[in-house]
């Protein structure tokens, strides 16, 4: 088939109403989701996840994957009137974005940050179209080392750029690579790290962990302070259509924001985050008056929008043509197309490519759903996020027990997840992040299974990992990024000693 | 932070010898025919390097001012009852069933931030019919329906 005929197919699979119902409910809930801060797409993705068995695998991820962009979209929302990101990825756009609330200028802030998200999604969402096949068709070369190389790299990158200690990032890394080896042995189906317990042979599951670590220990955080502190700013929001002078600024900006998000989001851990960030940076290094950002600068609130959206979309190249999430919402994707029966990867689109163009024609057309939600409703989000945290905290933990229990109704999963958010809180206050965990606990199994493959096809010889070109890259990208790292680390140690 | 890393780095490096004798146990193998306990071990060695490499570095440099309290927040109380209160809702979920259960613990979730028992008892109510009329009857769920239902 051609590409248009793909796309055509595309559209014909997303315009069926169940699909258009899931679509339209994935965005929404990803836009209340994005709205509220205290509950990420992590959690909204796995809690809806049950919802999902009943429907079809297209359905599903059409769902899913609106949760995620939708979530992005929305989180300005709070980022501009109440200057709390409604997502991490958002962060940056408080620095101008409620600036400019604070000027009475909140509409053509809010109106600028939706256009800027539609246009990098809808850029995304080409860049979607024309790498993933081509990327797809190429990685159907790939043996067992060519895929643990690749693992291997996209762990130490997602590590590299962890926004803490790397040295901490790793380690977290290792720990979910041995809690992803719990369960039953690949090759000869015993059972490993069991402790005897029956439940455990299937392995820890993945929704207890995101739930317990993103849900759980976010929920027992809060409640240490002091609830309902956040004060919306009371401005009215009119104006929404940006003037043309501030298009003619912002424009640019926009441009800029997509290429760095549609480049990094390709990249493990370099996803919609790094890319606001980098964005932001970009702007005001280049801005003929960057005394402006900080103080209501409306290039400071296109560009990293525009870059959080376009990274969200690029994320799914590596997980549907590699198979290979690339941070935890992917992971999240990856886990729901399995429990589907479905394995992402580069046979995806040969075994199921309504399900791949249909969810691409799904963000195309969820941009344009979102856009209708974040400017002419933009009041009913305003009163959301009025609702107090007090009770805020008790839903989220009750969809927490529901939706983890709900996957296998299992009670042991429910302790697992509880021991899970214990263990996020305490990490969290040391300083430990969870995302390299997450992603090793799903990569894991894969990993080991293509280390295993490798070792026998080569009869023992690691040589294997560098005699193929594609692993050897991998593999030293992940050294230098190690290497480079360490010296960055001894560097600034010597500076310091320097300083004093 | 220093004490706290120095304590964190001491876990993992537990954790990493744990792991190593058990992987021992199940079986490394060869090069040629890793065994059960091979990637485990490779895990185990790195997090027991790593785990050792962060408590030389946190011993090492010097402590940046006081030591922040490990809980700084002013309702760290309630985070523990709050945490004591969802492993007895699992605990007790079988017995109670899913309506009564869910309706305690929202119960106690609301009412534990300084809520008024009229409006407590309202929505933990509409909270539990809803969230089992979604959950239970619409999308098929099956929880427990406990003693009292059966």
């Amino acid at each position: 088939m051609g590409f248009f005929d793909n796309i055509l197919l595309g559209f014909r699979v997303f315009l069926d109403p169940n699909n258009l119902f899931f679509c339209a409910i994935g965005v929404l809930v990803g836009t209340l989701v994005g709205v509220l801060p205290g509950i990420g797409p992590q959690g909204a993705m796995a809690l809806l996840l049950p919802a999902t068995f009943r429907a079809t695998p297209t359905a599903s991820i059409i769902m899913l994957a609106g949760v995620y962009y939708g979530s992005q979209y929305a989180g300005s929302t709070t980022s501009i009137l109440v200057n709390i990101p409604g997502e991490p990825t958002s962060l940056v756009t408080c620095f101008d974005g409620h600036q400019m609330a604070r000027q009475g200028r909140a509409g053509p802030a809010l109106g600028i940050a939706a256009w800027s998200s539609f246009i990098a999604g809808t850029f995304a969402v080409i860049e979607l179209m024309c790498i993933a096949d081509p990327l797809g068709k190429f990685a159907l070369s790939f043996g067992p080392p060519e895929y643990f190389s690749l693992m291997c790299a996209g762990l130490v990158l997602i590590t590299y750029l962890a926004q803490g200690s790397t040295l901490k990032a790793l380690i977290m890394a290792l720990v979910g690579l041995f809690i992803g080896n719990i369960g039953l042995d690949l090759v000869t189906g015993l059972p490993r790290f069991t402790f005897g317990i029956n439940e455990l042979s299937d392995g820890v599951g993945l929704i207890p962990i995101l739930m317990g670590l993103f849900g759980i220990s976010e929920v027992l955080e809060n409640l240490e302070q002091d609830l309902d502190k956040r004060e919306i700013y009371q401005t009215r929001i009119s104006n929404l259509w940006p003037s043309l002078k501030d298009w003619a600024e912002a424009k640019w900006a926009i441009l800029r924001g997509s290429c760095i998000g549609l480049f990094l989001g390709i990249f493990p851990g370099g996803g919609p985050l790094l890319s606001s960030f980098i964005s932001y940076a970009v702007e005001k290094k280049i801005s003929k008056t960057p005394e402006k950002f900080g103080k209501g600068a409306i290039e400071g609130v296109a560009g990293p929008e525009a870059a959080n959206n376009a990274a969200a979309g690029a994320t799914m190249v590596p997980l549907l043509s590699l198979g290979i999430p690339p941070n935890v919402s992917m992971a999240m994707l990856f886990s729901a197309l399995v429990i589907h029966g479905v394995q992402p990867g580069p046979l995806l689109l040969r075994d199921h490519p309504d399900l791949f163009w249909g969810v691409i024609a799904s963000m195309y057309i969820g941009n344009m759903f979102l856009l209708v939600l974040n400017l002419p409703m933009i009041g009913i989000w305003v009163q959301v996020l009025k609702v107090p945290y007090r009770i805020l905290f008790p839903l989220i933990l009750l969809f927490c027990l529901i939706g983890t229990y709900a996957v296998n109704n299992s009670i042991f999963d429910l302790l697992i997840m509880i021991l899970f958010g214990v263990l996020g809180y305490l990490l969290r206050k040391l300083g430990y992040e969870s995302a390299p965990l997450v992603l090793a606990v799903v990569l894991g199994p894969m990993l080991e299974q293509n280390l295993r493959q490798s070792l026998l096809l080569s009869r023992g010889s690691f040589m294997i990992f560098v005699d193929r070109p594609v692993s050897a890259v991998a593999l030293g990208i992940a050294f230098v990024l190690l290497i480079s790292n360490t010296f960055r680390a001894i560097q600034r140690k010597y500076r310091r000693k320097y300083k004093t | 932070m220093r004490i706290y890393d120095q304590v964190s780095s001491l876990c993992w490096l537990l954790l990493s010898i744990a792991v190593c004798i058990e992987s021992l146990r199940l079986g490394v193998g060869t090069l040629r025919h890793p065994g059960m306990g091979f990637m485990a071990f490779g895990v185990s060695l790195l997090l027991g390097i790593l785990s050792l490499a962060l408590f030389s570095l946190s011993t090492l440099k010097p402590e940046e001012g006081k030591i922040a309290p490990f809980f700084s927040g002013r309702y760290w109380k309630r985070v523990l009852l709050v945490l004591l209160t969802i492993i007895a809702y699992a605990e007790l979920m079988p017995l109670g069933g899913y309506l009564i259960s869910t309706f305690l613990l929202m119960s106690f979730l609301f009412w534990i931030v300084k809520g008024q028992l009229g409006w407590v008892l309202v929505l933990s109510s509409l909270t539990t019919l809803i969230t089992y009329c979604v959950f239970s009857v619409w999308l098929k769920c099956q929880f427990p329906s406990g003693i009292f239902f059966e």
